[in-house]
């Protein structure tokens, strides 16, 4: 359970003050499976940042299973962002001269995961996302766009989140993997109970989401998704 | 892939970048492992000759610095004082005389050129200004081994009160030095070296007894049990010794006694050789005795010779050591800024790991690993140019220095004028350069324990210059992921 209690944050540029995030409130129940749709620059990624404590909000709260991020020190931040978030960044920010295999391992490394349990689970989850077993230690500056994605996927999902926050995470792929990776998404949030709230400007990602947002000028509106939901189930 | 791999991985990421910084670490760090071998070698020698005669002061009268001393004599009053000085074991007392061989006196006094009564109270030396300690002459049948034209205008107290008729006279000889001891060293506290014979036995009675210079006993045909003659009384040879110089085997030492009554000065002492317990006491024991003497009755002085070499070797040790701080402080200066620019450039990448819960502690570590790579690959390559290098660069620093040192040497012979300060600002000089000789003994060899010691002190160093950036790191937020997006 995730709670987004009136989260504002804003910028100063100049003597502007611009506010891509301002006042935003919603709840996801663990195990949803949600996205937000909005143009560029309306704030997205810096609400993912916000749930992610990535960054600190201006004011307002995010709760996470009772636990407010506001009143967390910074210590008990790294630990909620190593345990508890999974994050696919838009520009995926793997480490470049490192291997995809040793990317995925680090945050279990952070974890004190046994090397052993953590080679195994890497390989096991950089096959999930389909990459060709020969690039797992490939660096990552000689793989493309949309194998880069994919790994930063599998990172994301490397110490079992509980929450996973994905900015664009089928933009770099083609239409199949893509296809894969929402079944992927779809499967953990169901099957394994974790929630995800992805950025997206796919139509068919969007309509096959639980819940979907629209962020504009800074303010979230939920858009009623049942048909959608529903059509997308029965095609 | 652990910490440890993925910091040396790091610190190959841009090789031209890392063999550049390794290139100047290890400038800095071969510089910094060869001044400490330099200081090490200076160190040992320093030790060495301190222990060698380290534990003997000279006192003389105050006023006058060389051999024979000027100013009012020592008495025996004082030697009780010295000896009652903590930490001193023993005070020998020395009685200088001069001796000049009684045919040449006699032709002189015939041709002239001096009054009546010089052999009693002879002619002042370079040294006995008015109301100065003049040194005893005596006639004896030696005749000496050095003669006065081998030593030039440096020959002060042969021609000294020759005047005008310098022209006519004969090639004469130096006066021989003859010193009454208190015990079986020579006059600057070294343990006689005695080659034939023996000692002169109770040396704080008089006896007829005496102990010749090598060269001395060669020049008169002496054996030892061969007899001679001081102011007409007859001695005989109980032994010789060899001081190793020209200079100082044209000497004879009696005992004290004997020779405080042939100057019908008894209780006057010329020198008095005190020796220190220990090495570790002469400092303080100096200052004691100097002021329980007190400034205006005496100079105490450390053995001559080792004194200024030791000063010398001293400003090499101090220089070296120096060096030694600034290329180590160079070391890390470099480290630190290389640290700076990488932590830089990578704070997208730390942002990163930030952002997928490394800790704080976690990524500096990283960094301060990965400085320390840099400066293992340094520590290797300097190592190998300071193990080449050190002798070399050690002395060429010692020699600089000695140069200085020779070049500056103000003191002369024995009974010469005293010595002054060196232009270079270092105490220096010594009878026949010792100084210089004693300085171009030291070895520098890089032992593997001064250089480990030395790449201990370097990576000390360089945690601390990495400490700098990697706690820099825990001021980068993770939002800086986003940066640039
Ligand atoms: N650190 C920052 N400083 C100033 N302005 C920022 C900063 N981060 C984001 N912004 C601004 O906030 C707005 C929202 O940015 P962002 O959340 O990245 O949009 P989106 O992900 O929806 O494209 C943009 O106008 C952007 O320029
Ligand atoms: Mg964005």
């Amino acid at each position: 359970m995730i709670e987004v209690k009136n989260l504002v944050r804003t910028f100063k540029s100049g003597d502007r003050t611009i506010k891509p995030v301002n006042d935003v409130s919603f709840e996801l129940e663990q195990g949803t499976l949600a996205s937000i749709v909005g143009k560029s620059g309306s704030g997205k990624s810096t609400l993912l940042s916000l749930l992610g404590a990535l960054d600190k909000p201006t004011s307002g709260d995010v709760v996470v299973n009772g636990v407010s991020l506001a009143s967390m020190p910074d210590g008990k931040l790294t630990e909620y962002r190593r345990r508890d978030i999974g994050f696919v960044f838009q520009q995926f920010n793997l480490i470049p001269n490192l291997s995809a295999v040793d990317n995925v391992m680090l945050p279990m490394e952070f974890a004190g995961i046994r090397k052993a349990a953590r080679l195994a689970r890497a390989k096991e989850l950089l096959e999930q996302v389909q990459l060709d077993p020969e690039k797992h230690v490939r660096r990552i500056n000689r793989l493309s766009g949309g194998e880069q994605q994919r790994v930063a996927i599998a990172r994301a999902l490397a110490n079992e989140p509980k929450l996973i926050l994905a900015d664009e995470p089928t933009g770099n792929l083609d239409e199949q993997t893509g296809e894969h990776i929402i079944e992927l998404l779809s499967s953990l949030s169901h099957d394994h109970n974790t929630t995800i709230l992805v950025v997206t400007h796919d139509r068919s990602l969007a309509n096959k989401t639980d819940r979907r947002f629209r962020l504009q000028q800074g303010r979230l509106v939920e858009e009623p998704a049942r048909a959608s939901v529903g059509a997308a189930a029965s095609s | 892939m652990s910490v440890l791999a993925r910091s040396v991985g790091n610190a190959f990421r841009n090789k031209v970048r890392t063999g550049a910084v390794v290139a100047v670490l290890a400038v800095a760090i071969s510089l910094a492992l060869s001044m400490l071998v330099a200081n090490q070698a200076v160190a040992a020698k320093v030790t060495e000759l301190n222990a060698s005669v380290g534990t003997v002061l000279t006192v003389n009268p105050a006023g006058g610095q060389g051999f024979e001393g000027g100013g009012e004599p020592l008495t025996a009053e004082q030697a009780a004082t010295a000896a009652a000085v903590p930490n001193v074991s023993s005070v020998v007392g020395t009685k200088a005389l001069r001796l000049r061989n009684a045919t040449e006196a006699a032709a002189q006094s015939a041709a002239g050129t001096q009054g009546a009564g010089t052999q009693a109270a002879g002619p002042g030396g370079g040294q006995g200004g008015p109301g100065g300690q003049t040194t005893t002459t005596l006639t004896t049948s030696l005749t000496a081994a050095v003669d006065a034209g081998t030593l030039g205008g440096r020959n002060q107290a042969a021609e000294g009160t020759t005047g005008s008729t310098a022209a006519t006279q004969p090639v004469r000889s130096l006066p021989i030095t003859a010193t009454g001891i208190g015990a079986e060293v020579d006059s600057t506290g070294k343990a006689l070296e005695i080659t034939e014979g023996t000692g002169l036995g109770d040396y704080t009675a008089e006896s007829t007894n005496a102990l010749l210079g090598t060269t001395l006993a060669e020049k008169n045909g002496l054996k030892v049990g061969s007899t001679f003659t001081i102011n007409d009384k007859t001695y005989t040879v109980a032994g010789l010794f060899d001081a190793g110089t020209t200079f100082g085997n044209n000497a004879l030492y009696i005992t004290l006694s004997s020779a405080q009554t042939l100057a019908e000065l008894p209780g006057e002492l010329s020198t008095m050789i005190v020796t220190v317990d220990t090495l570790e006491n002469v400092d303080s024991t100096k200052t004691a005795l100097q002021s329980a003497l007190g400034t205006d009755k005496a100079d105490v002085t450390q053995g001559q010779n080792l004194e200024t070499a030791v000063s010398s070797l001293d400003s090499v040790k101090n220089i070296s050591f120096i060096a030694f701080v600034a290329a180590l402080g160079t070391a890390g200066l470099i480290i630190l800024l290389i640290m700076v620019m990488l932590v830089r450039e990578r704070r997208r990448e730390i942002g990163v790991l930030k952002a997928i819960g490394a800790p704080n502690r976690t990524i500096g570590f990283q960094f301060v690993l990965e400085a320390l790579v840099l400066v293992a690959l340094g520590s290797v390559v300097g190592a190998a140019v300071a193990s080449f290098a050190s002798g070399g660069i050690a002395s060429a620093l010692i020699s600089s220095n000695s140069s200085t040192t020779a070049a500056t040497t103000g003191r002369g012979m024995p009974g010469g004028a005293a010595g002054f300060p060196g232009g270079a600002g270092l105490p220096s000089g010594g009878p026949f350069g010792g100084a210089s000789q004693l300085l171009t003994t030291v070895t520098a060899s890089a032992s593997p324990g001064v250089i480990a010691a030395g790449i201990a002190a370097v990576f000390g160093v360089a945690i601390i210059g990495a400490l700098v950036p990697a706690l820099l790191t825990a001021r980068i937020r993770p939002i800086e992921v986003l940066r640039g997006e």
